[in-house]
């Protein structure tokens, strides 16, 4: 495209070289790539909050089988 | 008529084995070939045939997407062969068969996609972006690409067999309509003839046009990522 070939004569300096959203292919691959670990990031983050502690799991497992026997 | 209405959409066995392998090799026996230079007027003219579709679809890619023109030819006969094929009565149609057109469509979608982004890796990454958009709007865009990228095969296959299957239901809807009206009122059911006949004749043009789709669709994405 004309527009991708025409960015080199735009000398980007500093983060706006890598960041310049949306204008140059270099721009908009990096900020592809961070939206896309930024999701992984957050599933992670979750994924990790959600683990209990193995006392309030012996306690949840303790109280699920009393239920089934009785 | 409710049984009868889905039957023809059975895989067929032919004593406990299934023929859905000839079916599916059947239209290349009405494709002839010969390694003469000067053939005979239906190969010539089945030639002349591969020649179009090549030089009108082809055209926009370079050498590198012009490897797949076997590929792409081979895919619109046999697509565009079996719907017509299909049409005849009492006969099975493999494209009315979802998995058989998912087998299609996703691996000829994911060999353009893996070929665009190895490479073209950067090209391939920043197509999920749009050039100007608004920051704002930003990461719902690369969201909105990707669920998009991924529901093309899908929505490949489902045309392919949403179309074939809705036409052939319809026939024999119309069709069984038509029979049961002729003891009860012939001008309707003769009405309801003239209906089936410019159906069939829609259901020659769609068996065609989404061969053509389908190929064209197939095209297109690796024209995206050659």
């Amino acid at each position: 495209m004309v527009g991708e070939e025409s960015d080199a004569q735009f000398q980007f300096t500093g983060i706006k070289k890598y960041f310049n959203i949306s204008y140059t292919l270099m721009g908009r691959m990096n900020y592809v790539l961070a939206i896309y670990g930024g999701i992984a990031l957050m599933v992670l983050y979750f994924k990790l909050r959600s683990k209990k502690t193995p006392a309030v799991k012996a306690t949840q497992m303790g109280l699920y089988i009393s239920d089934f026997i009785c | 008529m409710n049984e009868n209405l889905f039957a023809s959409f059975i895989t067929p066995t032919l004593m406990g084995l299934p023929v859905i392998i000839l079916i599916v090799a059947m239209p290349n026996i009405f494709i002839p070939s010969s390694n003469r230079l000067l053939t005979n007027r239906v190969l010539t003219l089945q030639r002349w045939l591969i020649q179009l579709i090549l030089k009108q679809m082809m055209a926009m890619h370079n050498n590198k997407g012009r490897s797949w023109s076997l590929m792409l030819i081979s895919l619109i006969i046999f697509i565009g062969s079996t719907n017509l094929l299909g049409l005849s009565p009492h006969t099975f149609t493999p494209t009315t068969q979802l998995s058989m057109n998912l087998g299609m469509a996703i691996p000829l979608w994911a060999g353009a996609v893996i070929l665009g982004f190895r490479h073209k890796t950067k090209s391939s990454l920043a197509h999920f972006l749009p050039q100007g958009t608004p920051v704002p709007l930003i990461p719902m865009l690369i969201i909105i690409e990707t669920i998009s990228l991924f529901i093309q095969p899908m929505a490949l296959a489902v045309r392919l067999t949403a179309n074939i299957t809705a036409g052939h239901l319809l026939i024999h809807l119309i069709g069984g309509a038509t029979l049961a009206l002729l003891s009860i009122s012939v001008p309707t059911a003769l009405v309801t003839l003239i209906i089936l006949i410019l159906l069939t004749i829609l259901e020659f043009a769609v068996a065609l046009i989404q061969a053509y789709v389908f190929t064209l669709l197939v095209s297109l994405y690796l024209h995206d990522n050659a």
